[in-house]
């Protein structure tokens, strides 16, 4: 056994300590732990860490297959997202003991805090005292055994699982009821205290999910698709798209769920143009060999960034969302254009981690498919907060998507309306999420970037708490971003535009004197080259594209992504209608896409007198209309003052605008 | 976005308050980078006791000092001693007049941080060691004190946004506040109507107003303590000290961190563990968590 003096030895060198004694197979012992949080995250060898003393935030967290005794109490989330092992704590626990745990053992011998089990898939969590409110809110799956008392809302909206709790009950959460037990359960139950060393004698009350909830109590009906076209070319009232939303809320009695993102029109990055006639200019491949497109993102503590080719990314979209063949021909098309590819929500899939060479792995609020093993083979952790097709919302899966394999790899029950929670469980504010990222570095042992992925609402504020909180990189998205699944009204109307966004976040980095050392990646509705170079001249660092790269991989922008029988094979998980799908030829098709967005940066950047695009600057651009005047502080051309110059090629420019 | 401390020692005397305060929220630092503040309570003095903040640069300095000395005789108050230090202007005065009325013009003439006969707040950017070495906070002897780290989101990175607030009008009392109050702004135009003045936009100067207009009116801390509970919307746990008393109030959702710790001697209630663990470093302790929308007081001997 290799004692760590936590008194003298700060957590991240202690926890690599502890993986160096995994890997020989030596017991830890850790002394003068006194509540520091994030001891023993990340550990993925079978030993057993005793901690003498009590545990702070996310002991044991992000880890398979050890064990953790804590003689004391630990803090918040403790066994955070364990897929197997156990803790023991020996006094109280803090709020959500046992968040998002995929199949450990997880025993507080006293009390544990609010939220208990919150959003775990497996496994089980057994309390020897009583429980704060909401124990098993959100949980999709494991069991939960209580053998104190209860507090309020046990089981609020479960999906599925099994809670028993031994004393009083204070009140039962939504859509839950109370079953007897099945033959055998006891037994389990009390085989398990057994092992634990748990006394008790008493009955138990079954807590399970009453179903009422789990689906949206009339689908969709199937509508003669109104493509994207329809609903975003004419700008009246009472167009067809309208008409249909109208029609269908009439049929369903709610509010209407779609795919794609907002369609109205909004001041975007066809409404500023480059001060310099770029349109006059025409380069050949050749011409363009000197001109810097490399775009490295997530250096700023000292992890691996991310190389890219040019400051293009892929956009996160979920194995869930689109099939396991369009993730495939997405890696292979990153990997033929050296960017990167993101897992969105949902788990990475082998496949998608062997094609693609940079692969970021993102966290959502569900911690669905989230687990250690994939964070230790990522190349970015990206920790979702929200998209820009709806700020403020969790994911939303229809049924139909919520396959056995897509289920397994999730977590989650079979053939439910998965509606992802809106918030993390464990970051309520800035203040959580500075130990969150924590232990994210911790599991990762630094050498990956951190980004935070954000839908554009306050940004001026947000991107001031990412800055602070010690995130690598931004990913910002706009209004425009879109979605596999949303409520229409969201989608057109919550957030603000791209354009908006970029700006306040530079302006709010700027206001802060945050220098360039956090990397911004805009998103939200980037069609080119020619955008990703405003986009760049704007202030960002890079961008990413998703609704383009699945248009160049065959979408025909139907909007039905949702409904899960996509005619392209794309936003489906039907088996016949992927087979529709052909891998090898939709990823040369993104491939290429992909090097005409390279084709046209390197040449708009030569077109503007520079060598390396991260030189594109404001001075290049102008707005075309007041409204991007007013957005973005550019001069408006008509009162430019270069527009006299015509060597400057503004009439050009100005003939078109006009 | 923050994290809170406090700590109250239940018999009478000259407690390690500031030092205590200092670990407390060194332990929780990561919290809340940005500032940091303390609302120390000590002897109960003649004069009553301000303390301003006052720009560092000594030509703007003088002028903000000079105004402060203005405003202050033109309410009949006398300053008996002063000291410049770090950003704040700190002063006694003979005063025994109308102090809401006083104070509220004083509000708005000059940044008033403290106002008491025993409590005096200290606040400025940086972390609680930093203002050690400037203000020598770990030198304050009293009964109790709470105090508090920011990590500003909304508000800008500004002394006079920093925790702890005292409650405008009212003196010796004073709060720090985690969480979001998201009834703000209907909150305070209910006070605004009743001639309040608000000085930042900081939703918890709006739950030290509430207090103390509450206890102005003559509620116990315990009740106040409860109606806050039920008036206030959103996600909070804060801690509020009054000359006597130290108290906490956690919102319905338990969203907000806080865990406390008492024996015999004193309470010490913190966002986290590891703070109260600082205090007993090497030792395990019975910490425990407050329910969700609970609230306790308690009081030093008299
Ligand atoms: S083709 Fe498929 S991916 Fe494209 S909009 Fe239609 S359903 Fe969605």
């Amino acid at each position: 056994m290799v004692t760590i003096d936590l008194s003298r030895t700060d957590i991240t060198t202690a926890n690599t300590r502890i993986r160096d004694c995994g890997r020989d197979r030596q017991d830890v012992e850790i002394i003068n732990p006194d509540a520091r949080h994030n001891i023993g995250v990340g550990l993925v060898e079978p030993i057993t860490v005793r901690v003498r003393g009590s545990a702070g935030y996310f002991c044991g967290g992000l880890s398979d297959s050890a064990h953790y005794e804590i003689e004391h109490n630990a803090g918040w989330a403790v066994g955070d997202n364990i897929y197997s092992g156990s803790v023991v704590v020996g006094g109280n626990a803090g709020a959500i003991a046992g968040v998002a745990i995929r199949g450990a053992e997880i025993v507080v011998r006293g009390n544990m805090g609010s939220r208990a089990g919150q959003v775990m898939k497996a496994g089980t969590l057994c309390c020897g005292g009583n429980a704060a409110f909401m124990a098993g809110y959100m949980m999709y799956g494991g069991r939960i055994i209580v053998l104190g008392d209860a507090a309020a809302k046990v089981g609020q909206d479960m999906s599925a699982g099994e809670i028993f709790v031994g004393g009083k009950i204070e009140s039962l959460g939504n859509d839950t009821m109370i079953v007897d037990m099945e033959p055998g359960e006891r037994d389990d139950i009390m085989a398990f205290l057994e092992r634990y060393k748990l006394n008790y004698k008493g009955d138990f009350t079954k807590i399970i999910n009453a179903g009422k909830k789990l689906r949206y109590a009339n689908q969709e009906p199937r509508a003669r698709p109104q493509p994207f076209f329809v609903s975003s070319n004419s700008n009246n009232y009472w167009n067809p798209k309208v008409q249909e939303d109208i029609w269908i809320k009439g049929e369903v009695g709610r509010y209407r769920i779609r795919g794609y993102g907002a369609s109205k029109p909004v001041p975007h990055l066809n409404d500023i143009a480059f001060v310099k006639d770029v349109t006059a200019v025409h380069y050949k491949p050749e011409d363009l060999k000197d001109i810097n497109l490399k775009t490295t993102i997530g250096g700023r503590y000292g992890a691996k960034p991310l190389s890219l080719s040019m400051p293009v990314m892929i956009a996160p979209m979920s194995f869930g969302a689109l099939s396991r063949s369009v993730k495939i021909a997405l890696a292979r098309a990153s990997r033929l254009s050296g960017i990167s590819e993101n897992t969105g929500e949902g788990g990475m899939l082998d496949e998608a981690r062997a094609e693609a060479d940079q692969l970021i792995f993102q966290c959502l609020s569900g911690r669905l498919g989230w687990n250690v093993k994939d964070m230790q083979r990522a190349d970015a952790i990206e920790i979702y907060i929200s998209q820009g097709a709806k700020p403020g919302l969790g994911g939303q899966l229809m049924a139909k998507k919520v396959t056995p394999e897509l289920a397994a790899i999730r977590g989650i029950p079979v053939g439910i309306d998965l509606r992802s929670p809106s918030r993390h469980p464990d970051v309520l504010g800035a203040d959580d999420l500075v130990i969150k990222v924590q232990e994210f570095r911790e599991a990762t042992m630094h050498k990956v970037p951190l980004g935070i992925k954000m839908g554009a609402g306050r940004v001026n504020d947000d991107i001031k708490i990412a800055y602070k909180d010690g995130f690598d990189f931004v990913e910002l998205d706009g209004l425009q971003g879109s979605t596999g699944a949303a409520s229409t009204e969201v989608l057109e109307n919550v957030g603000i535009p791209t354009l908006s966004a970029v700006q306040e976040a530079v302006d709010g980095l700027k206001e802060i004197n945050a220098g360039d050392d956090m990397d911004l990646v805009m998103m939200g509705g980037i069609k080119d080259g020619v955008d990703v170079v405003k986009m760049l001249a704007l202030g960002a660092d890079c961008t990413s594209v998703g609704t383009s790269a699945i248009i160049a991989g065959g979408c025909i922008a139907c909007m039905q992504c949702h409904v899960g029988t996509c005619p392209v094979g794309i936003a489906t998980q039907d088996k016949v209608h992927e087979a529709r799908y052909d891998i090898d030829l939709q990823s040369q098709n993104i491939h290429r896409y992909f090097e005409s967005l390279r084709w046209q940066i390197a040449s708009i950047t030569k077109a503007l007198g520079y060598d390396d695009v991260h030189r594109v600057n404001r001075d290049d651009l102008v707005a075309l209309t007041p409204e991007a005047a007013d957005i973005t502080g550019l001069p408006l051309l008509s009162e430019h003052p270069a527009l006299h110059k015509p060597e400057l090629g503004l009439e050009v420019l100005n003939r078109k605008a006009g | 976005m923050c994290g809170i401390a406090g700590v109250l020692y239940k018999q009478a005397g000259n407690h390690d308050i500031g030092k205590t305060l200092i670990d407390m929220l060194d332990g929780c630092q990561h919290r809340g980078p940005d500032s940091t503040g303390f609302a120390l309570y000590g002897e109960d003095k003649d004069l009553l006791q301000l303390r301003f903040i006052v720009p560092t640069e000594e030509t703007a300095r003088n002028l903000a000092q000079e105004n402060i000395a203005t405003l202050l005789a033109r309410h009949g108050a006398t300053i008996k001693s002063e000291q410049s230090v770090g950003c704040s202007y700190q002063i006694a005065v003979d005063f025994d007049g109308d102090l809401l009325a006083f104070t509220r013009d004083v509000e708005d003439h000059a940044k008033l941080v403290s106002v008491g006969h025993t409590l005096d707040i200290i606040k400025d950017d940086g972390t609680a060691h930093e203002l050690d070495a400037i203000y020598h906070v770990g030198e304050v002897r009293g009964t109790h004190g709470i105090g508090h780290v920011r990590l500003a989101t909304e508000s800008a990175v500004r002394p006079e946004a920093a925790h702890p607030f005292w409650a405008t009008g009212f003196e010796d009392i004073a709060i720090v506040h985690n969480g979001q109050i998201t009834n703000y702004w209907k909150m305070r135009r209910r006070l605004e109507r009743r001639k309040f003045a608000f000085h930042t936009d900081n939703d918890s100067e709006l739950v030290a107003v509430y207090l103390a207009d509450k206890l102005a009116q003559g509620e116990t801390l315990d009740s106040v303590l409860e109606t806050a509970i039920a008036d206030l919307d959103g996600t909070f746990s804060f801690l509020v000290s009054t000359p006597t008393q130290i108290g906490y109030a956690k919102d319905n959702l338990a969203a907000k961190p806080m865990v406390l710790f008492e024996t015999d001697d004193m309470i010490a209630i913190a966002s986290e563990e590891v703070s109260l663990n600082r205090l007993f470093p090497g030792q395990s302790i019975n910490s425990s968590e407050p329910a969700p929308g609970t609230f306790h007081t308690w009081s030093r001997s008299i």
